[in-house]
């Protein structure tokens, strides 16, 4: 995949650079902790548009949280806050939400959405987004049991630059939803704990 | 609940009923502690640097002690004087710091000895520590302004801290005329919360353009200029017209005086009138920490800004709003991560280890409508012996973005306060 190589060249980079020195290094911890004030403690976000980054698959984190810092990814705030991070420090971050673990939100599912958002999911996403959203890699999201805020806002943002989305294949996928789909498409998924 | 978690969960609620009595054996199972640590004052600080000592080490005892029976959020309480928020979703309990095992303690912490290592509170009882973590806040210089004092501000609320002050300011601003004149008095530098004084202007003015439209809000600034000045300007035009009107220092804003009789406002070149005044007096550290001798000449505490230690007692760590952070703005996220930086240096030394390499963010929404946000952020790194800026990150909101991108960050402002106070008090 797309990032497979990035992500293992980079970590040869990290060991080399870890074994050269030790001070002056900032922990994995001492990083992320930093982000918790918005996406919640150890990443389980307290809701509604900020996601849960806890339990997140750790190639996703680095790569979405590096798209943040080129601007790949548009953002309102994340690539202001991640152009203060080397590579390094980025990848000690995705790291350590990795092994956080996933906290599903509590919100009491709505019946009529979410048959609507299923339906959406079989016909045009489970073929990246396995089972409804639970299996992820470093292409794709844990989805499952996600804040609907932000999986609307997610899917809104791709819908608005289509095919200049990332990856170029979401984009195609979303452009024709309408807002109602892509709220219930939001809802199947934040319901799927 | 596993055994374990229940067995915690039950002791800590015993500690939180009676905790001066339990000093003893805090944990049932466990030998001695490894250490005490006192936190006093449950605010944005405080709170964090207790979780985030307890989440590192549980083998440290951790005390919260705090004044109030409840925390009362500053951040948000514009919008109760706008009527788009009750105080009460702005109150927060410590029943979840209680669970995670820190003994939350009330009472009013007096005194402090340095020497012998321990602090008195208002309720006579004594605590003893090896490492005090203060979170003060700030207080005011209430002699800064001639004629204001504490009884005054009963009939001119300064607000600013939120509680009894905000209802009191929100029921004068309800009882005015429409076409009448609320006068915000801004504070000079540096002070709790930069950007308040303009959200303020802008929430009041959303309340008056739906309710009395005739009326205006002049702000008397002590500075030539302020946070996210070019975005509040653009937002209260926006969305205000010619409702708010800023008066900066150099053009006359620096108000030396009130007449408490009349409510007049005494410039340096005029005197000012309004129906609502809103003094919002110049500040300094929190009175514990002046007391205590941990300020300097600037009414502020300087601190080692790498473990936040006080330069003048090095068992004293001080955070938040009292403390010189280089860079960093006096908001609550910055003590928030000031917070977590300070608690893992302590635990750093009391494992006998060398105080960690430090990182520090701020984030802070101002919100001018409803579906208007705005944001500043700051990244930090510590320079030598100073927190600094790191170069090309963080920043304002652009200037330009779209009104969707606007209601996205108003959406992310309400967030915000979700997850801070989320991670707060759970």
């Amino acid at each position: 995949m797309r990032h497979r190589t990035r992500l293992s060249m980079l970590a040869l980079g990290l060991t080399a650079s870890l074994a050269a020195s030790a001070a002056g290094v900032r922990s994995p911890s001492m990083l992320a902790n930093t982000c918790a004030g918005c996406h919640g403690t150890n990443g389980a976000s307290a809701g509604e548009q900020m996601p849960s980054i806890g339990g997140m698959d750790n190639g996703y984190l680095f790569s979405v949280l590096s798209d943040y810092k080129t601007g790949v990814r548009r953002s309102t705030i994340m690539g202001r806050i991640m152009k203060g991070y080397s590579d390094q420090e980025i990848w000690a971050i995705a790291a350590f939400f990795a092994e956080q673990p996933w906290v599903s939100t509590d919100r009491v599912a709505l019946a009529g959405p979410i048959h609507v958002g299923r339906d959406i999911h079989e016909r045009q996403c489970e073929s990246c987004h396995e089972d409804g959203g639970r299996e992820q890699n470093d292409d794709s999201p844990h989805m499952a049991g996600q804040w609907s805020g932000y999986l609307r806002y997610a899917l809104e943002e791709c819908r608005a630059i289509g095919r200049r989305c990332s990856p170029r294949k979401m984009g195609l996928r979303v452009m024709d939803l309408s807002d109602e789909e892509i709220e219930a498409l939001a809802r199947f998924y934040e319901s799927e704990k | 609940m596993t055994d374990v978690q229940r067995r915690t969960f039950l002791k800590s609620s015993a500690v939180a009923l009676g905790a001066t009595m339990l000093g003893v054996s805090f944990r049932a199972s466990a030998a001695a502690p490894k250490a005490r640590v006192l936190v006093v004052g449950g605010g944005f600080g405080g709170t964090i640097a207790a979780k985030y000592l307890r989440m590192a080490d549980p083998a440290i005892r951790v005390t919260l002690i705090e004044k109030d029976s409840a925390f009362l959020s500053c951040a948000m309480s514009n919008e109760v004087l706008s009527g788009e928020r009750d105080l009460k979703d702005l109150t927060f309990g410590y029943r979840g710091l209680a669970r995670r095992g820190i003994a939350v303690v009330q009472d009013e912490i007096r005194e402090i000895d340095p020497a012998g290592h321990f602090v008195r509170g208002a309720s006579g009882s004594r605590y003893n520590y090896d490492k005090l973590v203060l979170s003060p806040g700030v207080s005011f210089r209430w002699d800064a302004i001639e004629g204001l004092s504490e009884e005054v501000a009963e009939r001119f609320p300064h607000a600013w801290k939120a509680g009894p002050q905000t209802t009191k300011l929100r029921q004068q601003l309800l009882a005015m005329e429409d076409g009448g004149v609320f006068i915000i008095v801004a504070p000079p530098n540096p002070f709790r919360c930069p950007p308040g004084p303009y959200e303020r202007a802008a929430q009041v003015a959303h309340y008056f353009q739906r309710h009395k439209p005739k009326s205006k809000i002049l702000i008397l600034d002590a500075k030539d200029a302020f946070s996210k000045q070019g975005l509040f300007q653009a937002g209260w035009k926006e969305h205000y017209g010619e409702m708010i009107e800023w008066v900066s220092g150099a053009a006359g804003g620096i108000v030396e005086a009130i007449d408490p009789k009349t409510g007049t406002l005494i410039g340096q070149v005029e005197e000012f009138q309004g129906q609502v005044i809103n003094p919002i007096p110049p500040q300094k550290a929190g009175t514990l920490a002046e007391s205590a001798g941990l300020t300097d000449a600037s009414g502020w505490c300087p601190v080692d800004q790498r473990t936040f230690a006080s330069a003048r007692h090095p068992d004293i760590h001080v955070i938040g709003d009292a403390c010189i952070a280089g860079a960093m703005p006096k908001s609550g996220y910055a003590a928030n991560s000031q917070g977590k930086v300070c608690a893992a240096a302590i635990v750093a030394a009391l494992n006998g280890a060398a105080a960690p390499e430090p990182s520090y963010v701020n984030t802070c929404y101002s919100l001018i409508a409803p579906e208007h946000g705005i944001s500043v952020a700051g990244v930090y790194a510590l320079e030598g012996d100073r927190i600094v800026d790191i170069e090309g990150a963080g920043g304002l909101s652009p200037s330009d973005a779209d009104a969707r991108t606007r209601a996205v960050e108003a959406r992310f402002a309400h967030d915000w306060f979700r997850n801070i106070t989320a991670d707060m008090f759970t």
